[in-house]
Formats: C-alpha cells, sequence, structure tokens
C-alpha cells in the first residue's frame, strides 16, 4: 500500500475481525445445556456483515444468537427473517465447541483450517461458489463454552487461498477517480439499487458491467459470459468491510481465486464497494487492477493451495480471545446486583 | 437505590402487562407516540438512513403488541470519535436546537450523541447517524478483570501454534497492522475507536421510543456497561443515563431513561407549532 503505484507491489488485502454479540454465547450456552450435552460434533452457524459504512471504522463478521439454531426446532422463521437485510449478508460458518479446555487446546488448528478452505475450494470448481457467492467468505470458530464459570474461549479464522506467487497491484485508486463522472453516477445509482433489492441485497458478490455510453449495470456473477459479449467494462465487486483507503479487505482474496480458476483471468479489474451512511459512495469505494501469475497447477482441483487467516488479536498476535460473561449469566452475581 | 429501581421495574412490568398498548396518537398533545406512530417513525429511518434496520430480536422476548419482525431499530458499529468540545461547537452552530435548551439539566440535549438519535427517531436530520457523538474525554482502557484474564495460562500451546503454522509471519499479501500504524499514524487514533451499537426500543410504560448503547472496544471486544458511562456527559451518568436490561437483547446495557422523554418532545412539538408547522411522527 505504501509502495509506488507503478505497479509490482504485492497486493495486500486487510484482515476480516470478528464481532460476537453477548446474545450469541447466552443462546450456545442453552443450546449446550439443553439440547447438545456432550456432543461436540461441528455445527453450522452463520455470520453476518456489510459493507464498510464508515470512513473510520471498518465492520466485522458479527456473531448474533441468530447466528445458532435455536433449541427447540422452530429455525425456519428465523431464518426468513434474516434474509434480504442488507446490513446483514449471511456467511456460513462452522463452530467447534469443545467440552473440555483440554480438548479446545488440543484441536489441530492447521488442519481445521484446511478442511475449511477446502471446502472453499470445492465451492469454487464445483461453481456452487458462483450461484453462492457467500460460500466464499466461509469461516471457521473453534469455542470452549465454561459454564461453571460463564466464560468462553474462542478463535475465529477467515481462511484465504492464499496465491503463490502472490498477486501485484497494477493500480488502486477511489472509485472516483477512477471512472468518468456519467459512469460514477450511472454506478452509484446502480449499487443503491442492488441494495435496496431484498433480492440481492445481501449478495456480496457481482459484476459492474459498464457499457460504450458509460451506463452501469451490476450483475450477477453467473452472467459473466453474458457481459463478455457485449464488449463492456466488466469489473468484479464486493462488498468490503474494510475502510482503509489504500488496502482492500478480506473477502477479494477468495474472490481473485475463483475469478482465477474459473475464467482463467490474469488481469483483474476489482471494485471495493462502500458506502457512506447506508448508500454507495465511490469516494471510499476502491478500484483496482491485480495482476496474478500463478503456476498453472492452481487451477488444478487437486492440489489444493495454502491457506491463512486465523484472527490476531489487537497486537497484532495470533491467540485465542476470552470472554467472561459472569456478571450477566451467574446466578449469585445476578442476584448480588437485584437486591 | 438498586431496590427502589426494581420496585419500580417491577411496578412498570405490572402496569405493561394490565394497560393496552397506546393506539391513539397524543404526539402533538404529549409528546408520546402510539405503538404505530413508532413503527412508522422506525420505517421513515430505516429508509433515510440504511445503516439503521429492524430487527426481531430474541424470539422469547418478543412484544406481542410489536410486529415480530419489527421489535426494534438498531444499528451496529458506530464509531465513537469526536471530542466533547467539537460537540459542543456544533450544537451552537445548529441554532434550531439551541431553543430547546435544558434549564434543569436533565433534558436530553445535553448529552452529547444519544440525544441526535433519540431526535432522529423522530425528527429530520436522520443523517447525521454517521458518528456518534458521545464525549470521550477518557481514551480507552484495557479490562482485563473482565475480558480475557487468563488467557495466557489457559492456552499454553500458544508458543507452538505460532511455530508450527505458518499463517501470518510468512503471508506477503495479508497486510500487517503494525506495518500500517507505523506508515500512517493518524490512522492510530481511529484504529483505536470505541464503536458503539446504538438500538431504540419501545417503551410501552412511557409511550416512547428508548435508545440503548452496547459499547465495544478497539478489537471489538464488548465493553462493560459501567465503561459507556464514560463517553456519557457526567452530568446524565447513572440520572438520564442507566444501565438496565435491555428488552430484546441479552445482558446489560446503557439507555437514556424515557421518563423525560415525552415532555421534551412536547417543548419541540410546541416550537414548531408555534412557528406554524404540523409536526408529523415520520418527520
Amino acid at each position: 500500500m505504501a509502495e509506488q503505484d507503478g505497479g509490482g507491489s504485492i497486493l495486500q488485502f486487510a484482515r476480516f475481525n470478528s464481532s460476537v454479540d453477548e446474545g450469541f454465547w447466552h443462546r450456545l450456552s442453552s443450546l449446550k445445556l439443553n439440547k447438545l450435552g456432550i456432543d461436540d460434533s461441528p455445527i453450522p452457524i452463520t455470520g453476518f456483515y456489510a459493507p464498510c459504512s464508515h470512513s473510520h471504522v471498518s465492520n466485522h463478521l458479527t456473531l448474533l444468537s441468530e447466528s445458532l439454531p435455536t433449541d427447540d426446532n422452530e429455525q425456519s422463521s428465523t431464518q426468513t427473517t434474516a434474509r434480504g437485510n442488507r446490513n446483514r449478508c449471511s456467511v456460513p460458518g462452522t463452530l467447534y465447541n469443545t467440552n473440555t479446555v483440554e480438548a479446545y487446546n488440543g484441536l489441530d488448528k492447521k488442519s481445521l483450517l484446511k478442511q475449511e478452505a477446502k471446502k472453499i475450494w470445492d465451492d469454487i470448481h464445483s461453481e456452487r461458489a458462483v450461484e453462492e457467492s457467500a460460500l466464499l467468505s466461509r469461516f471457521l470458530l473453534i469455542s470452549f463454552a465454561d459454564l461453571k464459570k460463564w466464560s468462553f474461549h474462542y478463535w475465529f479464522a477467515f481462511p484465504a487461498l492464499v496465491l503463490a506467487p502472490p498477486a501485484t497491484l497494477g493500480e488502486l485508486k477511489p472509485a472516483s477517480q477512477w471512472f468518468t463522472l456519467q459512469e460514477a453516477e450511472s454506478i452509484s445509482a446502480a449499487c443503491n439499487d442492488w441494495r435496496n433489492s431484498s433480492t440481492t441485497a445481501d449478495v456480496p458478490f457481482f459484476l459492474i458491467c459498464i457499457d460504450s455510453n458509460s451506463n452501469a449495470t451490476i450483475r450477477h456473477l453467473r452472467d459473466w459470459e453474458v457481459c463478455q459479449s457485449d464488449g463492456q467494462k466488466v469489473l468484479f465487486g464486493f462488498y468490503d468491510p474494510c475502510h482503509l483507503p489504500t488496502t482492500p479487505g478480506w473477502p477479494l482474496r477468495n474472490f481473485l481465486a475463483l475469478i482465477y480458476s474459473k475464467w482463467s483471468l490474469e488481469r483483474i479489474h476489482f471494485f471495493c464497494y462502500r458506502e457512506n451512511r447506508g448508500f454507495a459512495d465511490l469516494g471510499l469505494s476502491l478500484v483496482g487492477e491485480a495482476l496474478i501469475t500463478a503456476p498453472s497447477e492452481w487451477r488444478d482441483h487437486d492440489s489444493i493451495p495454502n491457506a491463512v487467516g486465523w484472527e490476531l488479536n489487537n497486537d497484532g498476535k495470533p491467540i485465542s480471545r476470552c470472554i467472561s460473561l459472569a456478571k450477566s449469566m451467574d446466578p449469585t452475581s445476578l442476584a448480588i446486583s437485584a437486591a | 437505590m438498586v431496590l427502589t429501581q426494581k420496585l419500580h421495574e417491577a411496578f412498570k412490568g405490572t402496569v405493561e402487562r394490565m394497560t393496552g398498548p397506546r393506539t391513539v396518537s397524543a404526539f402533538k398533545e404529549k409528546g408520546v407516540l402510539s405503538v404505530s406512530e413508532f413503527i412508522l417513525a422506525g420505517d421513515n429511518l430505516v429508509s433515510k438512513c440504511p445503516t439503521w434496520s429492524w430487527e426481531s430480536g430474541d424470539p422469547s422476548k418478543r412484544k406481542p403488541y410489536l410486529p415480530p419482525e419489527k421489535q426494534f431499530l438498531i444499528t451496529r458499529n458506530v464509531p465513537c470519535l469526536r471530542r466533547a468540545a467539537s460537540v459542543e461547537e456544533e450544537y451552537e452552530a445548529a441554532g434550531g436546537e439551541i431553543l430547546l435548551d435544558n434549564e434543569d439539566n436533565d433534558g436530553w440535549l445535553a448529552t452529547h450523541g444519544k440525544p441526535k438519535e433519540n431526535k432522529g427517531d423522530e425528527d429530520d436530520n436522520v443523517p447525521s447517524m454517521e458518528a456518534l457523538d458521545i464525549s470521550s474525554k477518557t481514551r480507552i482502557h484495557s479490562i482485563p478483570s473482565y475480558f480475557g484474564g487468563d488467557e495466557e495460562e489457559d492456552i499454553p500451546d500458544m508458543a507452538d501454534f505460532e511455530d508450527s503454522d505458518n499463517l501470518v509471519e510468512t503471508d506477503s499479501a495479508t497486510l500487517q497492522s503494525t506495518y500500517l500504524v507505523a506508515h500512517e499514524p493518524d490512522d492510530d487514533n481511529i484504529l483505536r475507536t470505541r464503536t458503539y451499537d446504538v438500538s431504540i426500543t419501545y417503551d410501552k410504560y412511557y409511550q416512547t421510543p428508548r435508545v440503548w448503547l452496547t459499547g465495544y472496544d478497539e478489537s471489538r471486544m464488548l465493553l462493560q456497561p459501567e465503561l459507556v458511562l464514560e463517553d456519557v456527559s457526567q452530568d446524565h451518568a447513572r440520572k438520564t443515563v442507566t444501565i438496565e436490561d435491555h428488552p430484546h437483547l441479552h445482558g446489560k446495557h446503557a439507555s437514556v431513561h424515557p421518563c423525560r422523554h415525552g415532555a421534551v418532545m412536547k417543548k419541540i412539538i410546541d416550537v414548531l407549532m408555534s412557528r406554524g408547522v404540523e409536526p408529523e411522527v415520520d418527520k
């Protein structure tokens, strides 16, 4: 990012970060006590994210109580209300909740990450990721819920397939400087329509097609071929949770992997979509050119690329997090505060 | 004092159960909102400022008088950036708000930030939601007693993990955060910014919207509600702003107490009407 714009610098990505609502731990506790017992098989969970909506802070992958299944079986109703919410694009994840702290510490984190990365890789090759693009941002959560002390140990991973050699950055600038005024207006309008429609609001990866009259349309990834035949300019857009003016966010990594694997493109124009107050902001949004020169076996389904993505703490160290909710869960301390 | 609060909660709960929700508008007369006016105002907020959305919350905490998918309003990840001084200057500049002066010092205008949120529910300045103007005189505190205090002893294999997994260190495509701080010193403050989730619920007893704050530190770890009070002007902490159970979310959250909301809204409405403007709940 701080390097020259003249190309050749390695394209870097800002990490995705997690945010867990207290309600998530409450529901996990009740799930554990009332339904799961000592069953520690992986649980499918749903994370939520949205494009960056403020020039000073990045958005997070958020877990809420709705991220978990309920302990009774009325899940279908909550699922339907979650769809189409523009501030909550659903991302699939896997929770490994262990029964003991020893088991938690003993988890083979490297192979768990690899396992999730393989799911992403498989979805790229089966083209499921083209149809259901949120699969590209699949995540992993390991946890140990200490229900005696009401504390929760947890660690997120956002698996990203590593391009080797890494992609280089051709150029990167605010979208408002990249496009003509007319194009920018058309793109803003198209993006706002996309975000306001309940059928597309939570589709985080998309195509921007600009015709020779500077009219922009947004299309699903599956329409890539259609865009080609018309000789339009095509950009690969994604909801960027990152706010940094010179760095694209994490979801672009697996998106580039998909684009390279599926369409064999080596020169990719990407569009980091960001908002201000809930509306498209092309001053915050970025457009860049990624140059990929991965070896040809990278396109081979059988050779799974390396993956990275365990979340770091505030000091940049890969370390497990812990939250204590005794204050809101422990009956004794609740009784004291109520006295 | 806590006991009286509990007694009041119990009393309020009983009244809420026995009285039906308000269905007839008394917005102009008393400054209160009926349930349908709350929904109308909320819909308007969501459409004007799409970072807000309706949520259904925990099914077990659902209020029967509100639609299941419109239980409360929330906007997440609002940064707390600005200093008290600059906020005050802004209030001075925004002449219109000065009329609502708070002679007894417990009107909501003087609490930086949340009054704006509160007002945003019914007033026109919805877009000002972009940053939460809470006065943060105090910088970020770490709270080892509350979070992560024992992480080192509980995770003994961390060193092995760092060694055996070539995650971060060897991946040149991952932006290193130290790199970032080193090259953009101006961003350092920003990275350490607290963020807030702001939610608005309907308080059936007071028949007004009620604003709640959930604070997070710079690594998006939950702040103890007591620490949220540090971001609130000291005149209001524990008086207008109290820490209570959220009606839809788990845990204790800081909230602007709604007891004066109706009266203050009434003042605004009177001013508007004296100027010949017809107040409406979705404006």
